[in-house]
């Protein structure tokens, strides 16, 4: 095969790919499955996972060997964008980006990959602290003798999770240990999200938990496993955006105030192609960011590109979803538009490992210092 | 009775921050929700008995009579306290059209009824098909007997579902030649049979508006204000009321002060970046005040506001939605958490006040709409 061939097999694995998972999410009921959930109190649908599972989704960027398709973060990203359009709330880009992320890397062999594949668990991760003032600060959960103790804040998923994979301090610098969700010892505060969804904050006090990993590997797999989940976290935003631009152009062409459609005056047609624009800039960005970081093995530079991806991401959407409350009216306004869920959604994913603006100081420390050392 | 604009503005502030801050109950400050009455009634009786109600109104109705100077001083107190604005729509709303436009009998009747709240009003405009354009509005009143009845339906009420009163456009004329006319203002009890409330969910869970279905309501016909038929340029004259009461510094001042405390905390102000989004921010909002004095000014001296009272709406309003985008910054990982978020000992609810935020380039004449007439009647840009 040629090059381009190559290239374009890929694309077109990449397309199939897309349409399976769209296919499957509109089946389920599009946006309107994630309202329901959200109304039933927040967490996600265990037939759903499994039918995600079924599809690949979950192993879609652990190698064929361990078990998946092998297929890289574009893969992902395509997967990603198609939980952003329809913003369902199963955890897709937690557990191809960070549980897998983390056990692909530090221990392929473990039983617990194979669950997380198939669907069988989900677990979430976590490694944040939060200080005395609110805000992030330094890690001081413990794991001695086979026990945590301490405490971890934003654990996305913590609520409907089996088990949680815990970033702690051990015997030889950093450890990975895995507990279960119904471990004596934990306890989870579930903060509710704007989108129904809830974030734990955990606390352990001499919590049972198995040592995965150890060392400077678990610090280097941590980072490079946030540096995938943040770059999927931007193409779901992306997705996410994309059709709240779609529901909002199709308001505008129908809603008629002076005998004419609102689409028909040209503030609206403006700000609409500018819409339109930044969301093809975070499109073509994002689809860059992942191909390149399929093809990138530097973990720092992987870093910096996933910055770049979350920081245009964030942009894009947050304008976009905000914009497109502002071109409803007061419909836009109320809990009955879809429109709304996916302005709460974005403010949940732009939040979650670091928004734009975080992103970019990231980003320009990294850009800088790579500077510095050529 | 106190003439309170002889007083030095250092005096006057003092002495309503003094008032805000020792009778004003802790519970009630930052609301991040609207209160129904009864949440602070209690409030209100203390406001009412001080004779505070209604600090822009003449003296003669039983306002304060508050100038300019003073009015912006007792709005930015009031804000800064975390002082709930009440059930204003009275004070702020009807109250004035009614000083202006009614008869004297209307005054008598209605005026102290606002103040004490024995009514509460709720704002009757829109419809399903007339958002920005108002106009095209198609409840109708008609006579029958004493009374009007009103058929039709209005959307996006405000607090209809805790009020005992709704004033409303409605069309009396269908067979006028062009929609602004053949409308009329009409004041109506909704506590009968013909009107049926219907709350409606915002994005962020609150009910706040509401729908309101009128099926053969009726009104006695002297509830009818100013000329039949001629309401569209009363409601016009109202609107200029909306849009510098909401083109007043006080939310976006105390968003401000909020996210200020809220930031210290975080300690997001070692951040450069944040200290310069942040002096943009706070410099936006005292620049937008000193323009704001300059109208609040003119509607003193008695004179009508021009169409140029627009741009206080769009620039404060739109200075808001930063300021409460900033504080979802400063939140970090926080930022799409509901509730109030503590730091220290002050809690904000970031969410809500970003919430809070997004419908005010919505309502009162969309911020697109009042571009419109700047541009047309302030510029004299073509059609
Ligand atoms: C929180 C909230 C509270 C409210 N409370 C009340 C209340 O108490 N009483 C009441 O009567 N109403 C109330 N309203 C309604 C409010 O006045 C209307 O939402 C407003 O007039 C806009 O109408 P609409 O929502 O139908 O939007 P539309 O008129 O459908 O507008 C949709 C979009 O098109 C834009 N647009 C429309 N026409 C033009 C044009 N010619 N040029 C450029 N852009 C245009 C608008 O700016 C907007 O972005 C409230 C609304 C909200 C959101």
């Amino acid at each position: 095969m040629t090059q381009t061939d190559m290239l374009s097999s890929d694309q077109e694995d990449l397309r199939l790919l897309r349409e399976s998972a769209r296919t499957l999410f509109e089946r389920a009921g599009g946006s309107g499955r994630a309202r329901k959930l959200r109304d039933a109190g927040g967490g996600w649908d265990s037939d759903m996972i499994g039918e995600l599972a079924g599809a690949g989704v979950f192993g879609v960027t652990v190698p064929e060997a361990n078990g998946g398709l092998g297929m890289g973060l574009a893969a992902g990203g395509v997967i990603a964008e198609e939980v952003g359009r329809v913003i369902a709330p199963e955890p897709v880009v937690l557990t191809i980006g960070l549980s897998l992320g983390l056990l692909r890397r530090l221990r392929p062999d473990h039983p617990k990959m194979e669950q997380l594949i198939n669907g069988e668990t989900t677990l979430a991760v976590a490694w944040q602290e939060r200080g005395p003032g609110g805000a992030p600060a330094d890690a001081t959960c413990r794991y001695v003798d086979g026990k945590l103790t301490g405490s971890k804040a934003w654990v996305v998923g913590a609520a409907g999770s089996h088990g949680f994979l815990v970033v702690a301090g051990g015997h030889n610098g950093l450890a990975l240990v895995l507990t279960e969700a119904t471990a004596d010892g934990l306890s989870v505060d579930k903060r509710v999200q704007a989108d129904g969804s809830s974030l734990g904050e955990l606390s352990f006090s001499g919590t049972p938990a198995e040592q995965l990993a150890e060392g400077s590997a678990v610090q280097d797999a941590l980072a490079e496993a946030i540096s995938d989940a943040t770059a999927l976290a931007a193409a779901e935003l992306v997705g996410l955006s994309d059709r709240a631009f779609e529901i909002t152009l199709d308001y505008i062409k129908a809603r008629e105030q002076f005998d004419k459609p609102i689409g028909s005056f040209q503030v609206i047609q403006h700000r609409a192609v500018d819409l339109n624009v930044m969301l093809e800039v975070a499109q073509a960005c994002v689809l860059e960011v992942l191909a390149q970081m399929d093809c990138e093995t530097v973990p720092k530079i992987r870093a910096r590109l996933a910055s770049r991806a979350k920081a245009r991401a964030v942009t894009a959407a947050k304008k976009i979803t905000r914009d497109a409350i502002q071109l409803h009216g007061a419909v836009g306004y109320t809990d009955e538009f879809d429109i709304g869920l996916y302005l709460n959604r974005a403010l949940v994913l732009s939040a979650w490992l670091g928004d734009d603006v975080y992103h970019r100081r990231i980003w320009l420390d990294a850009r800088e210092e790579e500077g510095a050392a050529q | 009775m106190t003439d309170w604009n002889a007083m030095s503005d250092a005096e006057f502030r003092k002495e309503v921050h003094q008032f805000f801050e020792t009778e004003y109950p802790e519970e009630l400050r930052h609301l991040p929700h609207r209160p129904k009455f009864a949440e602070i009634e209690h409030w209100h009786r203390k406001l009412h008995t001080k004779g505070w109600v209604a600090p822009a109104w003449p003296a003669e109705y039983g306002g304060m009579g508050l100038n300019a100077a003073k009015l912006l001083i007792f709005y930015e107190e009031q804000q800064r306290g975390g002082v709930n604005r009440g059930r204003d729509m009275g004070v702020q709303m009807v109250g004035p059209l009614i000083i202006k436009f009614g008869t004297q009998k209307q005054k008598d009747y209605w005026l102290p009824r606002i103040l004490s709240c024995e009514d509460i009003w709720c704002q009757g405009y829109s419809e399903p098909g007339a958002g920005s354009d108002l106009a095209n509005l198609r409840t109708r009143a008609e006579f029958d007997g004493d009374d009007f009845v009103i058929n039709g339906q209005k959307i996006w009420t405000t607090m209809a579902h805790d009020a005992t009163h709704i004033f409303m456009l409605v069309r009396t004329d269908p067979n006028a030649p062009k929609k602004q006319q053949g409308i009329s203002f009409l004041l109506a009890p909704m506590d009968q049979p013909g009107v049926d409330v219907r709350t409606i969910t915002t994005l962020s869970g609150e009910t706040e508006f509401c729908e309101v279905f009128f099926d053969n309501a009726r009104t006695p016909r002297e509830n009818l204000v100013g000329e039949l038929n001629k309401g569209w340029s009363m409601a016009k004259a109202l609107l200029s009321f909306e849009r510098i009461f909401i083109g007043s510094p006080g939310l976006a001042q105390n968003a401000l002060g909020q996210l200020e405390s809220f930031a210290r905390g975080r300690g997001a102000f070692d951040d450069p970046v944040f200290r310069d989004r942040f002096a943009q921010a706070a410099l936006d909002v005292e620049d937008h005040a000193a323009l704001y004095a300059r109208f609040a000014d003119q509607l003193r001296r008695g004179e009508t506001l021009g169409a140029d009272v627009s741009m206080l709406k769009i620039w404060v309003t739109e200075c808001l939605q930063r300021i409460t985008e900033l504080m979802i910054e400063a939140a970090g990982p926080d930022g799409g958490t509901v509730g109030p978020l503590q730091v220290g000992n002050v809690s904000v609810d970031v969410l809500a006040s970003f919430y809070k935020a997004r419908p005010t380039t919505i309502y009162g004449g969309s911020n697109e709409i009042q571009r419109n007439i700047l541009s047309k009647a302030v510029l004299g840009l073509p059609d």
